[in-house]
């Protein structure tokens, strides 16, 4: 069940491996993974591969909120009723941005990574996205783009570029 | 937008009124592997029960107990479900009920607000709170993994799996309104890393220059590493008591006279604008022209709601003026400016003369984060609320040089007594206050403790 590693600890093949005896200490290996479902979000991420930004709009004529919702939404947040999914604008502006640096351990882009959050016109929220070339600033004039040659079916699928030509 | 219905901004009340009557904490590091979790608490237990002059030893306090709250942020990083229930057998406390709360990096002041409405409504007497976090099982890497899984699964977390990116978002959007100075944001960390120097609690103490901060790598532009919390492990505990209670277990309980809470949207994303919900000095003029969104990602709703509440019921009418001394969470400069505004130490768009002034240093008008706060001592998430409400507790006590200055507790903790040592004691402090904050502001509460 167990051999000796480089180090001369044991490491066993359930994962758990001797790294200090005095506090003794263990590594312990994780690998698994998690089935999620993204259920009434499922228009936005499948309009990502239809070159759609999909968002949603509140059914409910006495509801205040006519704005649309982006990230969307399949309650109203102020009456709760079901909304409907209405095809938002592509080209909006950046209201702010950074340059991840240092990011954390799962992330998949490259660094250093323009992170933008997007004004879109008729839209009440402001979606976090990326921008895919360009240096950002505040009040760019952005298109969105889509990732459909090797879908990740993630947020990472949409991202941003300069309305201007490079 | 939020528009208040009549009920929405009732003012809280405590049916009977709470005091503290013990503090105690660990050191913090960012690795603890001399320690377990439980070891971690019982120690900090052991400080609250016997090192704050209390009338009566341990046996006889715990036999006074009636509810335990327990304060943890992140199972992940544990990696121990139920935890609570093993800290609880481990401070032999079992029968007694208990809960865990959990709001994120403002667990700490949850679990506060939990323990205060036990005792306020006389469901309980005697209410110790505990919190910890041990965040050293996992690479840092991973462990800011961790935290962005408290960002939005589906539309964020992905977008940098790094919480500095999100607030270096709004420092962006808050420099491009109001123009605040890169240098008056390293102040804030000069000052933190400083008075951590004199906490032998303290991760991360540093005499550093302005300069030193503003040439420092960039996590995520404009924020450098040394503007950005430490990631912790340790463990803080506080008494909660009734009035009864409190005088049978002290001669020097402190009021808590307020402890409110206020929340927001998960994803800054989601935040749609509204009129300023103004403090009670906040006349309606001041912000009737104002030109920017609010909250927009300047401002936090949720801590302008929490102070709103508390400021009432603590019957504050100034914080600047009524106030003695504050506890802000630091978790990075950017958002301690924003705070001060959300706080109304000044109008929106002006936070940063709170700094300049020099106001919020020690001998200023209101000395904040005097403990070293979140940047210089520590944030193990699940004690960094209640370990800033018993750094308030003991100042108000007048018993700051007692938990700081002791040579011997340097030593418990292997560390030595600096030869620089400042006496940071608030002279004749009457009132406090703590703020403890989550995510992109998702959380916030306020507490005010008052002298009797
Ligand atoms: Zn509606």
């Amino acid at each position: 069940m167990a051999r000796l590693s480089s180090r001369g600890v044991r490491l066993h093949k359930k994962g758990l491996e001797l790294l200090q005896p005095e506090p003794r200490v263990v590594k312990i290996a994780k690998d698994y993974f998690h089935i999620h479902t993204y259920g009434g979000f499922t228009p936005f991420f499948a309009g990502l591969l239809k070159k759609k930004l999909m968002a949603t709009r509140c059914a409910n004529r006495a509801c205040k909120e006519k704005r649309l919702f982006l990230p969307p939404r399949p309650h109203c947040p102020d009456c709760l009723l079901p909304m409907k999914w209405v095809a938002a604008p592509l080209e909006g502006t950046i209201y702010t941005h950074t340059t991840i640096l240092y990011p954390g351990a799962p992330f998949k882009l490259t660094t250093p990574c323009p992170l933008i959050s997007v004004e879109l016109p008729g839209v009440c929220t402001r979606m976090m996205s990326y921008l895919k070339r360009g240096t950002p600033y505040i009040g760019m004039k952005v298109r969105a783009v889509f990732n459909t040659a090797k879908p990740t079916h993630s947020i990472l699928d949409l991202a941003f570029e300069p309305v201007e030509p490079a | 937008m939020i528009e208040f219905g009549p009920e929405n901004l009732r003012i809280p009340k405590f049916a009977r009124p709470v005091y503290i009557v013990a503090g105690g904490l660990t050191d913090f590091r960012k690795r603890y592997p001399e320690k377990t979790s439980e070891e971690l608490v019982a120690e900090a237990m052991n400080m609250a029960v016997l090192e704050n002059d209390l009338l009566v030893g341990m046996e006889e306090l715990k036999r006074r107990v009636n509810f335990c709250v327990y304060s943890q942020f992140a199972d992940h990083f544990g990696d121990q479900l139920l935890a609570a229930t093993k800290m609880h057998d481990a401070l032999g406390l079992d029968p007694l009920g208990n809960f865990e709360i959990k709001t994120g990096g403002a667990t700490g002041g949850s679990a506060v607000l939990a323990g205060a409405m036990a005792v306020a409504s006389g469901y309980a007497d005697l209410v110790p709170v505990i919190g910890w976090e041990r965040m050293d099982e996992v690479p840092t890497r991973q462990g800011n993994a961790y935290i962005a899984s408290a960002a939005c699964k589906n539309f964020e977390s992905e977008l940098g799996w790094m919480y500095a990116s999100y607030y270096a978002l709004m420092a962006q959007r808050y420099q491009h309104e109001h123009k605040v100075p890169r240098e008056t944001l390293a102040r804030i960390a000069v000052k933190n890393h400083l008075y951590a120097c004199f906490s032998p609690y303290s991760q991360s103490p540093m005499r550093l220059t302005v300069k030193e901060v503003l040439s420092n790598a960039i996590v995520s532009d404009p924020l450098s590493f040394l503007e950005c919390c430490v990631m912790s492990t340790g463990a803080a505990v506080l008494l909660l008591a009734s009035e009864e209670m409190a005088h049978r277990l002290t001669r020097f309980p402190i009021k808590l006279t307020a402890i409110c809470s206020g929340t927001h949207t998960l994803r800054t994303a989601d935040r749609r604008n509204m009129p300023v919900l103004r403090l009670p000095h906040e006349p309606e003029e001041l912000y009737s022209q104002y030109p920017h969104d609010w909250p927009g990602f300047s401002s936090f709703l949720a801590t302008r709601m929490a102070a709103y509440l508390a400021f009432n019921m603590a019957g504050i009418r100034d914080p600047l003026e009524d106030l003695d001394l504050l506890e802000t969470h630091d978790a990075f400069t950017i958002s301690d400016i924003q705070s001060y505004e959300d706080l109304g130490l000044r109008p929106y768009g002006r936070g940063r003369e709170f700094i300049e002034s020099g106001e919020a240093y020690y001998e200023g008008r209101l000395p904040t984060n005097l403990s070293g706060g979140l940047i210089g001592t520590m944030h193990a998430v699940g004690a960094t609320g209640i370990f800033q409400i018993a750094e308030v507790f003991w100042q108000l006590q007048g018993k700051w040089a007692q938990f700081h200055a002791d040579p011997k507790l340097w030593r418990r903790f292997g560390k030595k007594k600096p030869r620089d040592f400042r006496d940071l004691q608030v002279k004749n402090a009457r009132r406090g206050a703590a703020v403890s904050h989550a995510g992109t502001g998702s959380h916030v509460t306020v507490a005010v403790l008052e002298k009797e």
